[in-house]
């Protein structure tokens, strides 16, 4: 059965194309100009070079900022899974308006703007006395990431069966041995897509670090944002920028991976483990009684 | 839990002799203004195959619940073996559970999900291999050790749950609804072999079902549960034939409930009218009891004849619809006293069949002994013991 006319398939498509470009344009000019010979981004191309590559990893601010960044984004990626696990461990027992409202209050940082949140967690670290620093850059990470966390984690909890905890108990596990053998396994698909969304959201976020990291200690899109003015530093900026996308395409393709992989490993069917036999027939065996 | 003590038998997974007692006494739980369980006295013996029978949201599971230890019972106690266990957690209690949905650890292997609570008991390596091995063998599954729960059949996952809480030797073994997800033809054929495997093992079962063949094949005793409530705990051949009550009766299997009324004695029972026009003997339940009661007797029990048969405790009727089981005829009888009753003929042949047709005049034979008077479930408003209340 035809869907659309044929200039309506055709009206698709230029639209289908229309988007892919309008979608990836950007990060293929990225790629383009991170290997071109000349200093300043424009067209004509002026040639192959990895020169750019080599001068950003050279530029020690560059690559301090790049670091911190990934540290950054690694511990508030940790830090905010964990407490997304907890938070939703706690939103399963809960019931009716109360569950209601802790959710309500853990997903807010959603929809407040990272600049309010970012302002106000400046004077609330200036107000306890503390200064901007890289540990109130995490902490503000984890609150905008934490909701990510918990909108991952909680539906993988609740389509768990919750007789398997109670099952672990029974066989005599206690809660803290149950939450680790059974409800942790379970829920691995989660925690890696979890870890990454935080990461990726930690890494990306501009509003919260250029308020709370310290002077010269910016995170890399605090740097990117000063440098992209310098003209001198935008073919290293660029060349990183182009390492970045290819890193993030790989992690991605990773993470699916990684995803599938432990899905298989929950329902057992291993690829090529010989013969997988399906259920066998629903002839029950009489039990087969040892005597003594 | 006694994980370590060598098994005296072959199988190593028999009961210790005289364990496995439990008591509830006054047990109680409310969910907010709900009363679930309503301070229940039950005693479930040692060693045997007690079933909680009744209708969902009766209580039933929510009692075997306050057993494995996953509800506190909000007043009263749970005594196993003359010990109040109704504080203990659950991974501290000697009971094991085979669960509704059976509750498999899909990421473990079948052998792990069996071993799982032996190497939390900190059993020797050696020793989980043996145990987990034999129980595996007692459900048939040796050569599926390897494969994950969710490689197996229902029938055979079910077999793993039961493996799983068997190989710890419990003292009790609580089982909810554990046939419930499977087809009827292969529930028959485990429910034999729950049985056969209970009185093997002599462990004490105590299993949730709101299927009142299931709970009759297989009990030694039932508790008949309701509204949070027992109504009767007895042998299944008692609840079937002495029941208490008019639930009892009414859950345990069909059975023709009628309004009469009690007006004196007679031979070896009661005088009970069922109409102005119509009295029949009624010689078991409560026939001492005077006034407008309940008068119970089983499809099986009614003898349905030609109209016009002679004799006392005949009463005519109109059959109305017969249905066709295979085994037997199912007649729905309108009797003259006002009653509708349902009674089964055995098929003997195809003459039995034929003989039957709905509009037809029969005569319904009720024997005194297989009518029953009902006590202790008064109908609305009390017993009125005035005979002249009845007699109308």
């Amino acid at each position: 059965m035809r869907l659309t006319s044929r200039l309506g398939s055709a009206g698709l498509a230029v639209y289908f194309w229309a988007f892919v470009v309008f979608l990836f344009a950007p990060l293929v000019v990225l790629l383009i100009f991170s290997v071109n010979k000349s200093a300043t981004p424009t067209l004509p191309l002026s040639g192959f070079s990895t020169r750019w590559f080599h001068e950003a990893f050279g530029n020690g601010e560059l690559t301090g900022a790049l670091l911190r960044s990934i540290a950054i984004a690694l511990i508030a990626a940790v830090l905010s899974t964990a407490l997304g696990i907890m938070a939703s461990l706690g939103l399963l027992v809960l019931r009716g308006r109360a569950a209601a409202l802790a959710l309500t209050v853990l997903l807010l940082p959603l929809v407040v703007p990272y600049i309010c949140l970012a302002v106000g967690l400046l004077i609330l670290v200036q107000e306890v006395g503390a200064r901007p620093s890289l540990v109130a850059v995490i902490l503000g990470h984890c609150v905008i990431v934490l909701p990510f966390a918990i909108l991952v984690i909680m539906p993988r909890l609740r389509s768990l069966d919750p007789a398997m905890n109670e099952a672990a108990q029974d066989l005599g596990a206690s809660p803290l041995a149950a939450l680790r053998l059974i409800t942790l396994p379970l829920l691995a698909p989660a925690l890696v897509s979890s870890g990454i969304i935080c990461f990726v959201t930690s890494f990306d976020e501009f509003a919260i670090a250029s308020f709370l990291a310290p002077s010269g200690q910016p995170t890399y899109p605090v740097f990117l944002y000063a440098s992209a003015r310098t003209p001198a530093l935008l073919p290293e900026v660029i060349a990183v920028g182009a390492l970045i996308i290819a890193g993030s395409i790989m992690l991605v393709v990773l993470a699916e991976g990684g995803r599938r992989w432990a899905e298989r490993r929950l329902v057992g069917q291993t690829a090529g483990s010989g013969p997988l036999t399906a259920p066998d027939s629903e002839q029950p065996a009489t039990f087969a009684i040892g005597n003594g | 839990m006694h994980p370590n003590e060598p098994g005296g038998q072959a199988h190593g997974l028999a009961a210790r002799p005289g364990t496995g007692q439990v008591s509830l006494v006054a047990l109680t739980k409310r969910f907010g203004s709900f009363v679930a369980v309503d301070s229940i006295d039950l005693e479930i013996p040692a060693g045997g195959f007690f079933s909680l029978l009744g209708p969902s949201g009766c209580g039933k599971t929510t009692t075997l619940r306050m057993i494995a230890g996953f509800e506190e019972p909000t007043s009263g106690r749970v005594l196993l073996d003359g010990q109040d266990i109704a504080r203990t957690p659950p991974s501290k209690r000697p009971v094991n559970t085979v669960f509704q949905s059976y509750a498999l650890f899909p990421h473990l292997r079948v052998f792990d999900n069996v071993a799982f609570g032996l190497r939390r008991a900190g059993v020797p390596r050696d020793e989980v291999r043996q145990r987990t091995g034999q129980a595996l063998e007692l459900v048939q599954l040796s050569d599926y050790a390897r494969r994950k729960p969710g490689q197996l059949s229902g029938g055979q996952q079910q077999r793993v749950a039961l493996a799983r809480a068997l190989v710890l030797r419990p003292a009790v073994l609580l089982l909810d609804e554990p046939l419930g997800a499977l087809d009827a033809k292969l529930r028959r054929q485990l429910q034999v072999e729950l049985k056969q495997l209970q009185a093997q093992v002599g462990i004490t079962f105590v299993y949730v079902t709101h299927d009142q063949e299931e709970a009759l094949t297989m009990s030694d005793r039932i508790a008949v549960v309701n509204r949070g409530r027992i109504e009767q705990a007895a042998t299944p051949q008692d609840l079937y034939e002495e029941p208490a009550n008019a639930f009892v009766a009414d859950f345990l299997g069909v059975s023709n409930l009628m309004d009469a009324t009690v007006a004196g004695p007679s031979g070896a029972g009661a005088q009970v009218r069922l109409s102005d026009s119509f009295s029949v003997e009624v010689q078991r339940g409560d026939v001492a009891c005077r006034g407008p009661a309940k008068v119970v007797i089983r499809p099986e029990r009614i003898g349905v004849e030609p109209a016009g048969s002679p004799g006392s405790n005949r009463i005519p009727g109109l059959l109305t619809n017969v249905v066709y089981l295979g085994s037997g005829l199912q007649l729905a009888i309108q009797l003259a006293s006002g009653h509708a009753v349902t009674a089964l003929v055995p098929n003997t042949g195809e003459d039995a069949v034929s003989a039957w047709s709905p509009g037809m005049s029969v005569a319904c034979y009720l024997p005194p002994s297989g009518l029953r008077i009902l006590g202790g479930d008064p109908p609305a408003g009390g017993r009125a013991d005035d005979p002249a209340n009845g007699a109308g």
